[in-house]
């Protein structure tokens, strides 16, 4: 019995111990609650490349430029003006003036030039080094006028200064990465407050900030990997945004009384990937095309999705800048596929393919891919959905060590290299396509800096891969948001959770 | 005695290092990390540079060697996801896991040990009947369905508790209670079967014969001798709670180290995952050493030389 007493108390004391952390209290209101699955990575502004992690630091640091409305454009936000290009290897950015840092350091060219410098050093392990590497130079030429040198015409960067955080480099010099990264000073809306690691990331309004201050005066990311629980949060009050509610769930959200789904047509694309790296039939274009015409999309949009997902003809989304108009889904005609399969000498009944798909990662990714092999099988395709976990399905994709078949999405993507470019050319696996000509093609497109001719270019390819049939093409999926009735706000297209745009309602 | 403790630690030292030896080999097979925490636009080229200022194109023997070596000086590395001290990761959510371990194993033994000494001293009993029912439904109820139910049910439809996080003591019920529920169940069933066979005892007779009060005999007599190998499943469920409660945690983000280990397992986080591993290696061995101490003084007659 001593040795019960001896553990109890011990427990006991432990208990307290961790108690210790005090509930958060707001002071005049409580905080908006957005529930996420996972903490940030990094509160370093360009350092890791990730949703989750991105779309908390957005909210401490602001950014050049940001997409704006729908179709979306680029506006300029810390920046003061669009870039301006005076000649092909060169981009100048005006800065908006009179900003400051959330510790009160004024916001200059000089911080912008530091930041680019920053992430191209190898030491900081930066994610956005790759995307920067065709910088020459970066010059501070008046204190809020930014110049930067490419070593060859690089027009994609207009898409790269596109939510662009910048940090404070004077802070960071001085406290080092470690430190600036456990408590972050950015030109933001809101000013870091504290981070529980694992538990939740809280910030308030800054009160230095440019622009008119905040509505909401309090933000808290809260970190609930399981998503039940999340919309459990939802459901007792405790959360006010929860991105991707399942679609099966949205009616009970919308019968909560003070919670409801707001959805939109993301810029993310989910595909069936057609494998052509591999000698087989699906080298074959006509075979390729034959699955287009196989799959009933429409169908598995509506009877799956219940209408919430958008079809796509090509590799682009509707709202892409370069989006081809001009393009028409494959139609539904299992007779035609059975044709075309005959055609490149195959029988259809003895076509046996694996499709790979992970499980959660997309809106109802495994049920797609399940819903895809059964229309394969109606023309007597054995078709096998193999369902992997996250890691070892990318993996697999990496290695090209897939099915002939797998599932993938893309995005968020608002123009078209970001796309075309990541995807297909040859040393890239993503797409599980490339060949000789659309590569070329693309090289072609990627330095043409007439905004004019880089469309046309971009949809000249989408007509090639729209014949070419690398994927069978399906849908840009909706995400669909629980949001607190008491809450404005709209979800975006491109997953961006800014919450300068939300009010409480009075 | 002190010598006894001195070889254990040593024994504990060997297991500790065996078990970091064990699951760094692991991680080559595992796969390579680097192009899981990536963005997807980095170039092969770049992929390699990263291999290589991480390390992870030398021989693998330089890489144990070099592994162990800042093991022994508690540099375990930095995260691959994170970029951060891996150490300072996984000791930061050790209190989270302490007290919620702590909370749950108290509030087990509470319900357990009279519950499996009273079913034995009723043997056959509706007591008994109804205790023995709910062990089995303890331990036969998976963690996360009753996590979910408790959640909709206390937090969502009735409201009295939060559904999910850490900071006041009512964030403790769901969880511990969900922690609690299987060890519980095996804590009772042994209880009850080892004061079953002790009841049986001559001693029993002889202390019942004497006139002691029922009570007595029960917790001075019988529960004392009854109690070793409950002691023994201590230390083994106390080991596997500090270890993380990987589903208890996720389900209620509980911000512990089981969620972050598998968190770090999924995305091949190697040096979180070492971390993890001998923090939970080294404390099962001390665990263990208490749990044997724990016996001399429980039973005289057990003496180690």
């Amino acid at each position: 019995m001593r040795v019960l007493t001896a553990v109890a108390t011990v427990a006991l004391l432990a208990a307290l111990a961790g108690s210790s952390t005090a509930p958060y209290l707001a002071a005049q209101e409580r905080p908006l609650v957005i529930a996420l699955g996972a903490e940030p990575r990094s509160l370093l502004a360009q350092h890791i490349v990730d949703w989750t992690t991105n779309v908390q630091q957005l909210n401490i640091y602001d950014r050049l430029y940001y997409w704006d409305g729908m179709p979306p454009r680029i506006r300029p936000s810390l920046a003061a003006e669009l870039p301006q290009t005076p000649d092909d290897l060169t981009w100048i950015i005006k800065l908006r003036p009179n900003v400051r840092f959330s510790n009160g350091d004024p916001f200059t060219a000089e911080a912008v030039k530091s930041t680019i410098e920053w992430l191209l050093d190898p030491r900081n392990q930066s994610h956005y080094r790759p995307r920067f590497s065709f910088v020459e130079s970066v010059e501070a030429t008046d204190p809020l006028t930014v110049r930067i040198k490419t070593r060859e015409p690089a027009p994609i960067l207009r898409y790269y200064l596109v939510d662009f955080a910048v940090h404070n480099p004077g802070y960071i010099r001085q406290v080092g990465n470690d430190a600036a990264n456990r408590n972050p000073v950015g030109a933001g809306p809101y000013k870091f407050v504290r981070w529980d690691r694992d538990e939740r990331l809280v910030l308030e309004a800054n009160p230095t900030y440019w622009n008119r201050p905040p509505a909401v005066r309090r933000v808290e990311f809260r970190f609930i990997p399981d998503f039940s629980a999340r919309l459990a949060a939802l459901l007792a009050g405790e959360a006010d945004i929860v991105k991707d509610v399942p679609p099966v769930a949205v009616d009970q959200v919308n019968r909560s009384g003070h919670a409801e789904v707001r959805s939109v047509a993301s810029s993310r694309i989910n595909y069936l990937a057609l494998v052509n790296f591999r000698p087989g039939p699906l080298q074959d274009r006509r075979v390729r095309q034959a699955m287009n015409y196989a799959v009933n999309v429409d169908e598995i949009i509506a009877s799956l999705f219940k209408g919430r997902a958008t079809r796509i003809p090509g590799a682009l989304s509707s709202i892409n800048e370069d989006v081809n108009p001009n393009l028409k889904p494959y139609p539904y005609n299992p007779e035609r596929a059975v044709q075309l399969i005959r055609e490149a000498g195959f029988d259809p009944a003895r076509l046996e393919f694996t499709i790979d798909s992970p499980s959660g990662r997309y809106p109802l990714d495994k049920e797609a891919a399940e819903a895809i092999a059964a229309y394969l099988g109606r023309i007597g395709i054995r078709a096998r959905v193999q369902v992997n976990e996250w890691g070892t399905h990318l993996d697999k994709i990496i290695n090209r060590r897939t099915g002939e078949m797998f599932y993938l999405g893309w995005g968020p993507a608002l123009e078209a290299q970001g796309t075309i470019a990541e995807l297909f050319r040859p040393e890239r696996t993503y797409s599980g396509f490339g060949t000789p000509a659309l590569s070329q093609e693309i090289n072609k497109a990627i330095p043409i800096v007439d905004r004019q001719k880089r469309r046309a270019a971009w949809y000249r390819i989408q007509v090639m891969l729209y014949t070419e049939a690398p994927w069978v093409f399906l849908w840009q999926q909706h995400d669909l948001y629980g949001v607190n009735k008491r809450v404005t706000w709209a979800p975006h297209p491109a997953e961006k959770i800014f919450v300068h745009d939300a009010a409480w309602v009075r | 005695m002190l010598q006894f403790v001195a070889r254990r630690l040593i024994q504990a030292a060997v297991v500790v290092a065996l078990a970091l030896s064990a699951v760094f080999a692991l991680q080559f097979l595992a796969g390579d990390p680097v192009k899981l925490f990536l963005p997807t636009d980095t170039t092969p080229k770049q992929i390699e540079e990263f291999r290589e200022r991480l390390g992870l194109n030398d021989p693998w023997l330089v890489q144990y060697a070099r592994f162990m070596r800042g093991a022994l000086r508690g540099d375990f590395g930095r995260s691959l996801r994170q970029n951060e001290p891996a150490l300072g990761l996984v000791l930061e959510r050790f209190p989270a896991t302490l007290s919620l371990s702590g909370v749950a194993m108290l509030v087990a033994l509470a319900v357990a040990i009279p519950v499996g000494v009273l079913s034995a001293a009723r043997r056959n009993s509706w007591f008994d009947h109804l205790g023995i029912g709910a062990t089995v439904v303890g331990q036969a109820v998976p963690g996360f369905w009753l996590g979910l139910m408790l959640i909709y049910v206390f937090a969502v439809w009735l409201r009295w508790l939060p559904t999910s996080g850490r900071g006041t003591w009512l964030h403790y019920v769901m969880p511990s209670i969900t922690l609690a529920a299987f060890v519980a169940a095996r804590f009772a069933r042994l209880t009850r079967s080892m004061m079953l066979d002790v009841l049986g005892q001559d001693y029993i007779r002889t202390a019942r014969a004497k006139g002691l009060a029922p009570r007595r005999v029960l917790y001075r007599h019988a529960f004392k001798n009854a109690s070793l190998p409950i002691v023994t499943l201590l230390a083994l469920q106390l080991g596997q709670l500090l270890g993380g409660a990987v589903i208890t945690e996720t389900i209620f983000a509980w911000p512990g180290v089981g969620r972050l280990l598998v968190q770090a397992l999924l995305n091949r986080d190697f040096p979180v995952v070492l971390v993890g591993v001998f923090l939970t290696a080294v404390l099962y061995s001390l665990l263990n050493l208490t749990a044997d101490l724990a016996y001399a003084w429980l039973n005289p007659r057990i003496r180690y030389e």
